[in-house]
């Protein structure tokens, strides 16, 4: 198999990017930064404008150009991110390109994994941190309206670490584009799909029932396994009368068009049967991390011994009398 | 089947170059977003900064899982997407945690004033 990109081009364009970000990274009176800025954003583009001719060598009919937009959003506010002198502005930028990954996300048919990282990731966590950063951060007086802290204004040794990043990028993306091969079409994908309705016999019932095509007491047939008695690539159905005893088979053209296996359907029968150890865990590593920061971050009141003693005083009081107001 | 129409409207309008997009696009962009973390968890000298980009490394990350989970057809890379962005959370909490803390011994967010615990 081809590779997408030829050597030559991903290497130029990994050495234009790590110039660009060495520019583009704070320090005291740049002057380089615009320059900077401008070499990475030619670097993005060249790196997208490749990608796009070589897909248009692999020649299999998946339209899908909105991947582009996404991508330079993607790369240019993740670089304006760890550029941006200000903190604030670096979170926002954080959201933008988590913004732009969830359009990448629904590009690839995971819908809810897509708003789920809008509500969690740019509604919850990015809001901690700008939070935190609001809360953590001196403000500037208003004599010096432009102020930057020193900490945020230099960065710590751009240059060297652009090489080592770019390098890797290089490195991982010459290991990664040895044989390519295309995401399937969208119609395998909805066969693949729908076969997770052969584990879930109720579901199709309850389908079918609302439908209108089952009567009081029919139902699917219920294979020796617990599979649902479907054919997911004949789109043939197998009801059976409970009361009758018979069987009947719909045909292809009986199908309901309700009857599809979503994105939410598969993704939340692959986490309860497939990993529900996982939950367990992740559920403990929350825990972990709620009590973790909550014991790291309580504030130590240092009190003086009389203070502690009237303190200990007024609570032993407060004791007896709820004791003498339990014992009336 | 009406996917197929609008799929061979697509072609009409753009005769010969129907871009595909492969496996490797998605893989390049995780890559770059992983990278430019990288950069920055070096580079930046703000605690909070530097946390943020561990999360744009989620990130890409994230997105490689999805792609290869729509590679393979399989929900597994969505599933494991949604532990990353509950360790993500965690560490979220964690470290802005152990910031806070930090900032209140020495009043500035730079990790140089912790050089010390370099040892």
């Amino acid at each position: 198999m081809d590779t997408i990109i030829s050597p030559i081009a991903l290497y130029l364009i990994c050495v234009l990017g790590a110039v660009g970000i060495a520019a583009a990274l704070p320090r005291r009176n740049n002057a380089a930064s615009i320059a900077g800025g401008l070499v990475l954003a030619s670097a993005i583009g060249l790196a997208v404008l490749i990608l796009g001719l070589g897909a248009t060598k692999s020649g299999q009919p998946l339209p899908n150009y909105f991947f582009y937009p996404f991508a330079i959003l993607a790369l240019g506010a993740s670089a304006r991110m760890i550029t941006h002198p200000r903190p604030v502005y670096s979170a926002l930028y954080f959201i933008l390109t988590i913004i732009a990954s969830c359009g990448m996300y629904l590009l690839l048919s995971a819908e809810f994994m897509a708003f789920a990282l809008v509500i969690i990731y740019a509604g919850a966590i990015l809001i901690t941190y700008l939070f935190v950063i609001m809360l953590a951060t001196q403000a500037p007086s208003s004599a010096a309206e432009a102020f930057i802290d020193e900490t945020d204004a230099v960065a710590r040794e751009p240059v060297l670490a652009s090489i080592i990043g770019f390098v890797l990028l290089a490195i991982l993306t010459t290991a990664m584009f040895r044989g390519v091969s295309t995401l399937p079409a969208p119609t395998n994908q909805e066969l693949a799909q729908d076969s997770v309705l052969l584990n879930l016999p109720t579901k199709v019932d309850r389908i079918l029932d609302r439908a209108g095509i089952l009567t009081e007491s029919e139902r699917v047939v219920r294979n020796a396994d617990g599979t649902a008695a479907l054919d997911i690539a004949a789109r043939t159905i197998t009801i059976e009368n409970t009361d009758l005893n018979t069987i009947r088979v719909l045909g292809p053209d009986q199908w309901p068009d309700t009857l599809n296996a979503g994105n939410l359907d598969r993704l939340g029968y692959n986490l309860m049967h497939d990993h529900p150890m996982t939950i367990e865990i992740a559920g403990i590593i929350l825990l972990m991390a709620m009590l973790g920061a909550t014991v790291l971050a309580r504030k130590h009141i240092e009190l003086e011994d009389d203070l502690k003693a009237a303190q200990a005083r007024k609570l032993g009081e407060s004791m007896d009398q709820s004791m003498e107001a339990g014992n009336a | 089947m009406d996917t197929t129409s609008s799929l061979h409207l697509a072609q009409m309008a753009f005769p010969d170059a129907v871009p595909a997009i492969t496996l490797a696009h998605y893989l390049f962009v995780s890559a770059a977003m992983f990278t430019m973390g990288l950069v920055g968890f070096l580079t930046r000298r703000n605690m909070i900064i530097m946390f943020l980009c561990t999360e744009l490394m989620f990130q890409g990350a994230g997105l490689a899982l999805i792609a290869f989970g729509r590679h393979h057809l399989g929900a597994d890379g969505q599933t494991f997407v949604i532990f990353v962005l509950c360790v993500a959370a965690a560490e979220a909490a964690m470290a802005l945690a152990l910031v806070v803390l930090l900032f209140r011994h020495k009043e500035t967010l730079s990790a140089q004033a912790w050089k010390e615990l370099n040892g």
